[in-house]
């Protein structure tokens, strides 16, 4: 997990304990709608393939991604406030304050596609390969089942990863926090939280002996992280919204 | 060091102001409490004198106190394994001459043994050759066994495809098929099915008295024991016949005094790196006794060669070494065939087969599968179908088992059939030349029934058992007797006596089928039991380690005498209950009365402190994952899978730690601290995942796992790349072990010795071991063998002595690891006039920590040198991540958490796995024994194969003090009852381990898999709760208070 980046950005950083507040989606109709949509659309998409990704995993995963990625960004897009570059997102709801255009096309544009898509290409450049290192020494395979385990990864890393990019942007002590789990309970964070705790999880069942075919690699850590992101993002907007994660 | 080698102590140095740790007048050359002018110094001396005894005093305590928990733990285990593994009620009735199980047919008279004493014998004379571990595949050819068009066969060998080209040992032994094929009315060639275990000692046993060895027989397999039922031995024995043995000495500890001691020759059987001693011995004494003039001294010989064997667990099967072996065993048969005597039957069989690697033990289907052949000249062996004719291709055709061969050998010489027989006779043996003669083979199977009717009826009388248990049994007996009785004088070879025949066979086989469920007979009382004491011990340490709060130190001697004074009046009021008891109940209410009455009395104390007990929940994410780590891992014991693949699970636990501690390290407010978390959290962590690379995978892994442990999954030698591991881990780990020691500055004096050069030197040693080794075993010095082995065997010795010896003397009498470094400042002047000085201790800020960590670094040496090149690097890597492990500890402040202990228990379990070993029998390295010594040693080689299984678990055992330990303040309050408290938590996760284990294996008494995975699990974890309980005691704890002694000679107590 990100780790040489935020160490180097922290050692500077004077930011201590986090004081950011929950992120809050959109206040339109379309955002609320939508924010509940979405999880649905997301296990719809995956049990609709799931079949398919039983019998050929390789195949079905690379050909999901696309979609999954468009549902992610069409997510954030329409239901969360982007970052604005600027690290202090938190001080303020930043949902609120952002001046709306009247819906010009290309301020939409700039305000929502560009972030979304610039979150998914660090969601494939970063995260995914953190997230297949993960998997790695988490026991994956490492001299067979490559290709199993990086779709694996990216999957997880766009269900994860995507919209805390789009939200929190890039900046180093936010990202440390994000990591040390110091944020407050929100969606985004709730469906990071619970696709990493179900792909966890999703390990369980492969080691039995029930000889079924949806216990091969990486079906069950696959679909373990769709229901944890799910679970995640619908407690982490809800019932657990704004509680912090204590340690000790 | 000119300034280092004596220290003062702190008190001299920081003065009568007591201030920090950088002024003082004047330095102190000797460090020898000094009458000197000062008498300042007299007090704090005195103080220290008390404060050392009370010190001693409170360890001894503590000591005491966990002697208390390992008495409990052991009486528990012993009660649930003498229910557990107690089977078959051994009954001591034998077979007579004169009183056949049943009336004679054809009026033969019974009761002489010349002629045979319930049916005609057919020799006189015997030859009985047990080539030990003679696998069923090795003599068959590989082109009978892998036919192209014989695909099923080839599917259904254990080597998952059929091979494209022959093994080693294919070929090499073929002379036992050429007679079989090409005279099948001198020879036949069989599948030899062993009843499990397969061990040397309980196949004898089988193989002699025809009945099913009973599990906890295994145990004995270093001692040996007389057999005292009846057995074909003692009837030949009976009948004055001569007998004579050569070779493995299993058989004198079996049968003593049963041989003519002038002609027989025994040779030591476990000194498994000794491939041709035995045979060649065997082979020596056995051929002139074949000769003429020699033929009147004997009538049977039992021979039994190991090289096989010893070649399959000291190089696995398929290496030349085997092959050379097979070959030697052909010709020795070659000649026998050409040797033997017109009336003498020949015997040649293994007593168990082994799997890939060349071991045995367990009941895998190549353990199972040996061979049986038989020979004579008269031409006498037959076959029922014509197609019989050529042996069968692999084990699962036409099988007969082991105890099949005690009636078969029986009859064939006219003796009695040994009274606890239940095999049947082997139908080639008496079905006649022209394999048609079904009254013989009716003869036979009715009196071997009536004999196993005779036995069943005693056995169930002697055990009160009730009728309708056999009720199956029985009629088939009643049908049986039925149909005899109706053949009347039929032709010998109708249809009739053939269905008489097969209504006996049935009969016997329903019993032995009974006979399997019934002596899986557990006592079930002293299970639960032992389970009970288990489990309230269980509860008794985890509130001891987890719930109570406070100083431990001074509370301890009340849990200690209470314990005590429970435990011996328990056993008081056992003893006086029980003399109106039966004789068998009496040991198991003892036990359990002094064990329960002693967990009562020592719980008691928490009655008493109840103000002290915190609430059982963890009240941290640390505390829950140390819960759920453990309860999980039990639970999964339940099921066989998630028991197959423990190693994956303790990866998958401990790199979710890993991942914690990285993100509990990026949470750190210091940046120093977070920084070192989480450089120390990745390392960790990916050193899991290199250390993971090390298998060797058990049978039921298969086909999801490739073993690396050694050069092949067919071997049990190490590739020659691997002799690089344990060079590169003496190269680089005291340079790591050095880091740590050098971040503080603790890299002082000793240390530098010890790490830097003595520890080094060690390892070098050993990994001229394994090259030495290497070039023994590849024969790359011809000629040299006898100069290599003598020095290999020298340079483990010479490591061993290092470590345990001179490292403990180091380690004993070191100084803590500290400079004092002056700087004279002649600038400024104090009152007296004296230049000021400015003392700095380097090392302060690790003083307890680096000072004990040694020893593990002692350890870590003896380990070492006793594993395999490829172990030695899986606990080379071990080291490295205990050290990281004491940082993560540290810069998150977890000192006081129980998921440091729980880790290291963690972290001790994964590197079993990786240092070759599993949860099963034929996994033990035997060989490893002979690492350091030449032969067989008490109390030593068992020692040395405990610190070669458990050298992971040990080495975390002897750390856990060290989590505690390390960089702690050198003054610090309550230190020991920390260290009670983390050496408690850590033999809490083992003690759970094992009552969860123990658990299933009585519940799952009925599962099929319960001899081939919950029992040896079972088994693995008592014997690991007992070493850690006793390595933390003598090691850990006893290391702890070295340390601290000495520690305090500067610092004082700290209270």
């Amino acid at each position: 997990m990100a780790s040489t980046t935020v160490i180097n950005a922290n050692a500077t950083s004077k930011l201590q304990p986090s004081t950011a507040a929950p992120i809050e989606p959109l206040k339109n109709d379309a955002a609320r709608l939508y924010t509940h949509i979405h999880p649905i659309l997301v296990l719809s998409l995956y049990a609709f393939k799931f079949p398919a990704l039983v019998a050929d995993p390789v195949s079905t995963l690379l050909g999901t991604l696309a979609p999954l990625a468009v549902l992610q960004i069409a997510f954030v897009a329409v239901c969360m406030p982007p970052t604005g570059g600027a690290p202090t997102i938190k001080k303020q709801k930043p949902g609120e304050k952002k001046p709306k255009g009247p819906g010009q096309l290309e301020q939409r544009l700039n305000s929502k596609i560009v972030p979304a898509f610039l979150s998914l290409l660090l969601t494939a450049i970063a995260a995914t390969p953190l997230l297949t290192t993960t998997l790695v020494l988490f026991g994956a395979p490492v001299s067979t089942h490559h290709l199993h385990t990086l779709l694996c990864g990216a999957h997880i890393a766009i269900l994860s990863t995507l919209p805390l990019v789009y939200v929190h942007g890039v900046n180093g002590e936010t990202w440390r926090q994000i990591v040390a789990l110091l944020l407050p309970m929100d969606e985004v964070y709730g469906g990071l939280i619970g696709t990493v705790l179900g792909a966890w999880l999703g390990a369980v069942p492969i080691p039995l002996d029930w000889d079924r075919e949806w216990q091969k690699w990486p079906v069950t850590i696959v679909t373990g992280a769709y229901i944890g992101y799910a679970v995640g993002k619908l407690l982490g907007g809800t019932l657990l919204k704004g509680k912090k994660i204590m340690f000790d | 060091m000119e300034n280092g080698d004596v220290f003062t102590p702190l008190s001299d140095i920081t003065g009568q102001n007591g201030a920090a740790k950088v002024q003082k007048q004047e330095r102190q050359e000797s460090q020898a409490p000094a009458p000197g002018p000062r008498a300042t110094i007299q007090d704090p001396d005195k103080a220290k004198r008390i404060g050392q005894v009370h010190f001693k005093a409170a360890h001894g305590i503590i000591i005491a106190f966990f002697t208390f928990i390992l008495v409990l733990h052991i009486l528990g285990i012993y009660l649930f394994t003498s229910g557990f593994l107690l089977t078959r009620l051994v009954l001591d009735h034998t077979s007579e001459c004169a009183i056949p199980p049943i009336d004679s047919a054809k009026a033969y008279t019974a009761g002489d043994a010349e002629k045979g004493c319930w049916h005609p014998k057919t020799f006189d004379k015997a030859i009985v050759i047990i080539v030990d571990a003679l696998r069923y595949d090795f003599t068959i050819p590989f082109e009978a066994q892998f036919e192209p068009t014989n695909l099923s066969a080839a599917a259904s060998s254990p080597s998952q495809a059929p091979p494209a080209a022959p093994r080693h040992f294919h070929n090499a032994f073929p002379v036992l098929y050429e007679t079989a094929k090409n005279e099948p009315n001198n020879a036949f060639l069989l599948p030899f099915i062993a009843d499990p275990p397969t061990a040397t000692m309980q196949r004898l046993k089988g193989l002699t008295t025809g009945t099913l060895p009973t599990f906890i027989d295994v145990g004995s397999n270093f001692a040996g024991q007389a057999i005292d039922e009846d057995n074909l031995v003692a009837q030949l024995k009976n009948a004055s016949k001569r007998l004579v043995h050569l070779g493995d000495d299993t058989w004198h500890a079996l049968f003593p005094d049963y041989f003519e001691s002038n002609l027989t020759h025994a040779y030591d059987s476990f000194n498994v790196w000794d491939l041709h001693t035995v045979d060649n011995g065997v082979t020596e004494h056995l051929f002139p006794l074949l000769k003429a003039e020699n033929a009147s001294k004997w009538d049977v010989i039992f021979g039994h060669y190991l090289g096989v064997d010893h070649a399959g667990h000291r190089y696995g099967p398929d290496h030349p070494a085997m092959t050379a072996k097979l070959n030697q065993m052909d010709d020795v048969f070659r000649r026998m065939i050409q040797e033997v005597g017109d009336d003498t039957l020949l015997v040649v069989m293994g007593d168990h087969g082994m799997d890939a690697k060349g071991d045995h033990g367990g009941e895998s289907d190549d353990e199972i599968q040996a061979a049986l052949w038989m020979y004579s000249k008269k031409g006498i062996f037959g076959r029922t179908n014509p197609a019989y004719a050529t042996p069968p291709a692999n084990a699962k055709i036409r099988p007969v088992g082991q105890i099949d061969l005690v009636p078969t050998l029986s009859l064939l010489l006219g003796m009695p059939i040994p009274f606890n027989n239940l095999g049947k006779p082997i139908e080639e043996a008496f079905v006649g030349k022209k394999g048609a003669d079904y009254e013989n083979l009716a003869t036979v199977n009715r009196l071997t029934a009536a004999q196993i009717h005779r036995y069943q009826h005693e056995y169930a009388r002697a055990r009160g058992l009730d009728e309708s248990t056999r009720a199956t049994a029985l009629s088939l007996w009643a049908s049986a007797n039925n149909a005899w009785s109706s053949v009347g004088k039929s032709k010998s070879n109708s249809e009739q006596m053939r269905n008489v025949y097969e209504a006996y066979a049935a009969y016997q086989q329903d019993t032995l089928s009974i006979c399997r469920d019934l002596w899986a007979r557990f006592d079930i009382p002293r299970m639960l039991s032992g389970v009970t004491i288990l489990a309230s011990s269980l509860v008794v340490l985890a509130l001891y380690a987890r719930v109570l709060h406070g100083d431990r130190a001074e509370v301890t001697p009340v849990f200690f005498t209470r314990g005590a004074i429970g435990l011996a009046f328990g056993a008081i009021f056992g003893v006086g209950v029980t003399v109106f008891m039966p004789e068998e109940a009496r040991s198991h209410v003892v036990i359990l009365s002094s064990a329960l009455y002693g967990v009562v009395g020592c719980a008691s104390t928490f009655y008493s402190l109840k103000y002290r007990l915190m609430s059982p929940i963890p009240n941290s994410i640390w505390g829950w994952t140390s819960v759920i780590f453990t309860l999980a891992l039990s639970a999964g014991f339940a099921a066989n899978s998630f028991t197959i693949w423990e190693d994956e699970i303790l990866l998958h636990f401990l790199t979710t730690f890993g991942v914690l501690a990285l993100i509990s390290s990026f949470r750190q407010k210091r940046i120093a601290d977070r920084t070192l978390g989480v450089y120390h959290s990745i390392l960790f962590t990916v050193l899991l995942r290199i250390a993971s690379f090390s298998r060797l995978c058990r049978e039921e892994q298969m086909p999801y796992c490739k073993s690396t442990y050694y050069a092949s999954a067919l071997s049990t030698t190490s590739a020659p790349w691997q002799l690089v591991i344990p060079a590169a881990a003496a190269l680089l780990i005291p340079t790591f072990i050095k880091s740590y020691y050098e971040g503080t500055r603790n890299y002082q004096h000793n240390a530098t010795l010890w790490i830097g050069l003595v520890l080094r030197f060690g390892l070098f040693l050993s990994a001229a071991y394994w090259t030495i080794d290497a070039a023994d075993d590849g024969n790359w010095f011809p000629g040299w063998e006898n100069i290599l082995r003598i020095t290999k065997r020298f340079l483990a010795q010479i490591v061993l002595f290092i470590s345990l010896g001179f490292g403990y003397a180091i380690y004993n009498w070191s100084k803590p690891l500290l400079n004092v470094i002056i700087d004279r400042d002649e600038t400024r002047k104090d009152q007296t006039g004296a230049p000021k000085e400015a003392i700095t201790v380097l090392g302060f800020a690790n003083v307890h920590g680096s000072r004990y960590a040694l020893l593990i670094t002692i350890w870590y040496l003896a380990v070492a040198v006793l594993q395999k090149p490829m172990g030695a690097g899986a606990i080379s890597i071990l080291v490295w991540q205990i050290f990281s492990l004491f940082e993560i500890i540290d810069t998150n402040n977890l000192r006081h958490s129980s998921i440091g202990p729980v880790v290291l228990g963690l972290l001790g379990s994964f590197h079993f796995f990786k240092t070759g070993h599993q949860a099963t029998l034929s996994s033990i390295q035997w060989e490893s024994a002979f690492i350091p010594l030449a032969k067989i040693r008490y109390p030593w080689t068992p020692m040395i194969l405990i610190l070669n299984s458990f050298g992971a678990q040990i080495l975390c055992a002897i750390a856990v003090p060290a989590l505690v330990l390390w960089k702690v303040k050198p003054q610090k309050k309550g230190l020991l009852s920390m260290l009670a408290k983390a050496v408690a938590t850590h033999i809490l996760f083992y003690a759970t381990v094992n009552l969860a284990t123990t658990m299933w294996a009585g519940h799952l008494r009925r599962h099929l898999m319960l001899y081939r995975i919950f029992s040896p699990r079972f088994m693995l974890g008592a014997v690991v709760l007992v070493v850690v309980d006793v390595v933390s005691i003598a090691v850990a704890l006893w290391g702890a208070r070295m340390s601290m002694l000495s520690s305090a000679e500067v610092f004082g107590f700290g209270g």
